[in-house]
């Protein structure tokens, strides 16, 4: 089971999520969208901050609003609702950021068990996909929901 | 022909707001978005 999740809203059409993150920072909105690449079901997973004053989307800040976990149970949260309306999806992420891939495999370590229940999951390390392991530092990351 | 799709039953605290669908066409994330393409192109997929 996933840990504690911000509430967020999602479009009908099931490919874009939002949520206010709360801390010491203040509100951040965040910004989950899953969009289609060129393979078919493949969908990639977009995940950043929402400016408040011009709602321009940042996905290179690590904003450190002191609630990394939640905000990644959260964005958990979302692939669960969004691979429930698309199971026939995969879905791959790349951090934008070195800092943010870093993040992304600490998110999934720290979820991994309510993870696995659920998909198959694997990381991109020398440019050749692994079943993930804790402790590894990859360059992508991609899941599959189990059937 | 478009899949029609069985709606899932949301979580606790989740909720639909047809204002997200503004998003719909536009990708917010275009540099991610090509970085996998280029992963998916040049590695291609794991055996599942």
């Amino acid at each position: 089971m996933l840990g504690e999740i911000y509430d967020f809203e999602l479009g009908t059409g099931f490919q874009e999520f939002e949520f206010d993150s709360i801390g010491p920072k203040g509100v951040i909105r965040k910004v989950v969208q899953y969009s289609e690449t060129n393979l078919k079901d493949l969908y990639n997973l977009g995940f950043g901050d929402k400016d408040n004053k011009t709602n321009k989307i940042n996905d290179l800040t690590i904003t450190n609003n002191g609630d990394s976990q939640k905000v990644l149970a959260t964005v958990a949260s979302t692939l669960l609702v969004f691979t429930e309306y698309f199971p026939e999806a995969s879905v791959i992420t790349v951090g934008a950021t070195l800092a943010r891939t870093r993040l992304y495999r600490i998110g999934i370590s720290n979820n991994l068990d309510a993870i696995e229940k659920d998909f198959h999951v694997y990381g991109l390390k020398n440019n050749k996909w692994h079943k993930f392991a804790k402790n590894i530092p990859y360059d992508a990351f991609l899941v599959k929901r189990k059937r | 022909m478009k899949t029609k799709r069985k709606t899932p039953k949301l979580p606790k605290g989740a909720k639909i707001n047809p204002v997200l669908d503004k998003y719909n066409d536009v990708v917010l994330f275009p540099e991610k978005l090509k970085m996998a393409n280029h992963i998916l192109k040049t590695v291609g997929l794991p055996k599942i």
